[in-house]
């Protein structure tokens, strides 16, 4: 197994309980969804298992070992273990593609050498099969604010990539681009996890997408968890237990 | 009918007195609070008042005395009729402390009395600055007056080029002094400004306390003018540009840190989360997340830094921080209006030159 979550809670310091008890398991290659209104604790959960977050209570375990509170340079490497794709891409905007995809190998880089940019030839080949992964190796020289959103989501996946992730997160990763290119971002997830094996952990919102890519689904309320199992086993109780009774169909479907 | 209706509303407020002991015990505290600041506040704007209708309305205003009697015998009486009478003003709730903390009565003679006390403070303000400042139209537009203006005038207007040479290096010195105290105020300021910014030195307690002590040590040397500065070490290091540079030097690092801190503060935190996510180390995550977003803002502000020192470093210079300012002041001292004309000239000139380019400048970054 190589994640498992035992009654996780996160209370923020402004009061607001975003997860309740929270537990389940992952197992090597999955590619598991997380479902659930904005501000059900999606983001809070994700960025509690790589540690972005400390929980307030509960544990995490990672290939054997607990997590939940490591601080440091533990903390640090574990960043490196875990990559993480975001909703707004989090690009450094004005500097070349190459160089946002190179900023995924930064841990195993010298400080001084980082801040040199002194990467080495075989970083940079690597880099550039990282771009051809998500077929922009043609943009590496660009100035990463020039790419569209889709363009901009595949550098930070290759940047993610760079990283050699046990684990790969994705919050909300195609929540702010349009259904086409949402789609076709996805296949770039879904490659990772045939070819490399890599396990997945993705937040997504419409559940075309969610039957399509997830090999097995989390929903959440409220912090809780409400549903734990099969995309297809999603039918229209659970959909209104998720999105409650007010939500349509067509919007989310 | 009409009591059937009091009846319950009476009964709601006892209830309600009784459901939040909690509340209505702090609110008891602070309506106590608020009231002793209001009197405390009260009792300054009688004293102020008191104090300026004796000293300047009755002995200089109505008497036109040269000389004031002052004594502190007189102002504690003052005091103590003050302490009597905004005592009683605050006690009637009907001052302006009393509406400025909120529970003032609601009276048209409590409308009234906050409205003529605050028209009869601001007015008394606006004569005792009059007077204070001796404000003098006479003095003005007299013709002794409007000659000497005249001979000023046209001395600066007709400016005496014998000295253009001495001028010339003078403000050379000047324009340099400000750009070595811009240049070498770019590096501290750099690494300060990180220690400033809150964002980055709030999760833990030792750099939050070095975050608040930087703080409070910028806000100090901002609020001393340069021109104090330049005093303070035109003593340490002897007058001359050297001292000048420095003031300016100090000046430039306090208020850039706090400007590029101020920028730190307001980046996209995206970045940082993204980078810190791959694993980065802290000034791995400051050179790839936060430095690409905070340059131009820097640059920007290093450029106005230097076009606000020129104009700075003429002034410290009359003070003795060397360059045209200290020319000037020579020059003045000896009445020789001609050559303070070319000075004030070459000084215009180089200011509006500075100003341009940096405008023009800080455009082309942006
Ligand atoms: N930094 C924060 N501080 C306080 N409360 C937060 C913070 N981030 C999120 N929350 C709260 O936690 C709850 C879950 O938020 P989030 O995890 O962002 O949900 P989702 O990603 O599903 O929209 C919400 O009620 C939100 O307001
Ligand atoms: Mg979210």
């Amino acid at each position: 197994m190589l994640l498992q979550l035992k009654d996780l809670n996160k209370q923020y310091s402004s009061g607001v309980h975003a997860l309740k008890n929270v537990s389940f398991n992952v197992e090597e290659g999955e590619f598991l969804v997380i479902i659930g209104l904005s501000g059900s604790g999606k983001s809070t959960l994700l960025r509690c298992l790589n540690r972005l977050l400390e929980p307030s209570s509960g544990s995490i375990i990672f290939m054997g070992k607990e997590i939940a509170h490591i601080k440091g340079e533990e903390l640090r490497l574990l960043h490196k273990q875990i990559a993480m794709v975001f909703q707004q891409f989090n690009l450094i905007d004005r500097r070349s593609v190459l160089t946002n995809v190179l900023t995924g190998g930064l841990a195993s880089m010298s400080t001084l050498d980082s801040v040199l940019e002194r990467f080495t030839p075989l970083m940079i080949q690597q880099a550039r099969k990282c771009l051809q992964i998500v077929g922009i190796e043609e943009k590496a020289e660009l100035r990463a604010d020039t790419l569209s959103g889709g363009q901009k989501q595949r550098v930070a996946i290759a940047r993610s990539l760079m990283q050699k992730p046990i684990l790969l997160l994705a919050d909300e990763p195609v929540a702010s681009l349009d259904p086409a290119t949402a789609n076709s971002v996805m296949q770039y997830f879904e490659k990772i996890n045939k070819q490399f094996g890599t396990t997945i952990i993705c937040s997504l919102h419409f559940l075309s997408l969610v039957r399509k890519y997830a090999s097995r689904v989390i929903a959440l309320k409220d912090g809780e968890i409400v549903f734990k199992g099969d995309a297809k086993d999603i039918n229209d109780v659970l959909f209104r237990e998720i999105y409650g009774d007010e939500s349509s169909d067509f919007e989310i479907k | 009918m009409k009591k059937d209706e009091i009846k319950p509303n009476k009964e709601e407020l006892f209830v309600n007195k009784h459901i939040q002991p909690g509340d209505e015990r702090k609110s008891g505290f602070e309506m106590k609070l608020n009231f002793l600041k209001a009197a405390f506040l009260d009792l300054f704007l009688v004293f102020y008042t008191l104090l300026i209708l004796h000293r300047v309305i009755y002995y200089k205003l109505f008497l036109n005395l040269r000389e004031i009697p002052f004594s502190w015998g007189q102002i504690l009486v003052v005091l103590l009729v003050s302490i009597i009478l905004g005592g009683l003003w605050t006690a009637s709730r009907t001052s302006i402390s009393a509406k400025l903390f909120g529970f003032a009565k609601n009276t048209p003679f409590s409308k009234w009395s906050v409205e003529i006390s605050s028209w009869i403070i601001f007015d008394l303000t606006f004569i005792a600055g009059w007077v204070i400042t001796k404000i003098s139209i006479v003095d003005l537009f007299s013709s002794e007056g409007i000659s000497g203006a005249n001979r000023i005038f046209s001395a600066i207007f007709s400016p005496s080029f014998s000295i253009f040479d001495d001028a010339l290096f003078a403000i050379i010195e000047t324009v340099y002094l400000a750009l070595i105290a811009t240049v070498l105020s770019i590096p501290p300021t750099f690494v300060l400004s990180f220690l400033s910014a809150r964002n980055l030195m709030k999760d833990n307690k030792i750099s939050f306390a070095l975050y608040y002590l930087l703080r409070i040590v910028f806000n100090f040397i901002r609020s001393v003018e340069p021109l104090i500065w330049a005093i303070i070490f035109s003593v340490w290091v002897g007058i001359g540009p050297y001292a000048g540079m420095i003031a300016l030097l100090v000046h430039s690092i306090a208020s850039n840190a706090k400007l590029y801190s101020e920028a730190i503060e307001t980046i996209d935190q995206g970045p940082i989360e993204a980078i810190q996510a791959t694993g980065a180390n802290k000034i791995q995550i400051i050179w790839y997340a936060i430095v690409p977003q905070i340059i131009l803002p820097f640059l920007s502000f290093t450029i106005y830094r230097w076009d606000i020192n020129v104009r700075m470093a003429t002034v410290i210079g009359l003070v003795g921080g060397g360059g045209i300012g200290t020319m000037l002041m020579q020059y003045q001292g000896l009445a020789r209006w001609h050559e303070v004309g070319l000075i004030v000239l070459m000084i215009a000139v180089v200011v509006w030159i500075m100003d341009y380019l940096s405008a023009k400048l800080r455009e082309a970054i942006f």
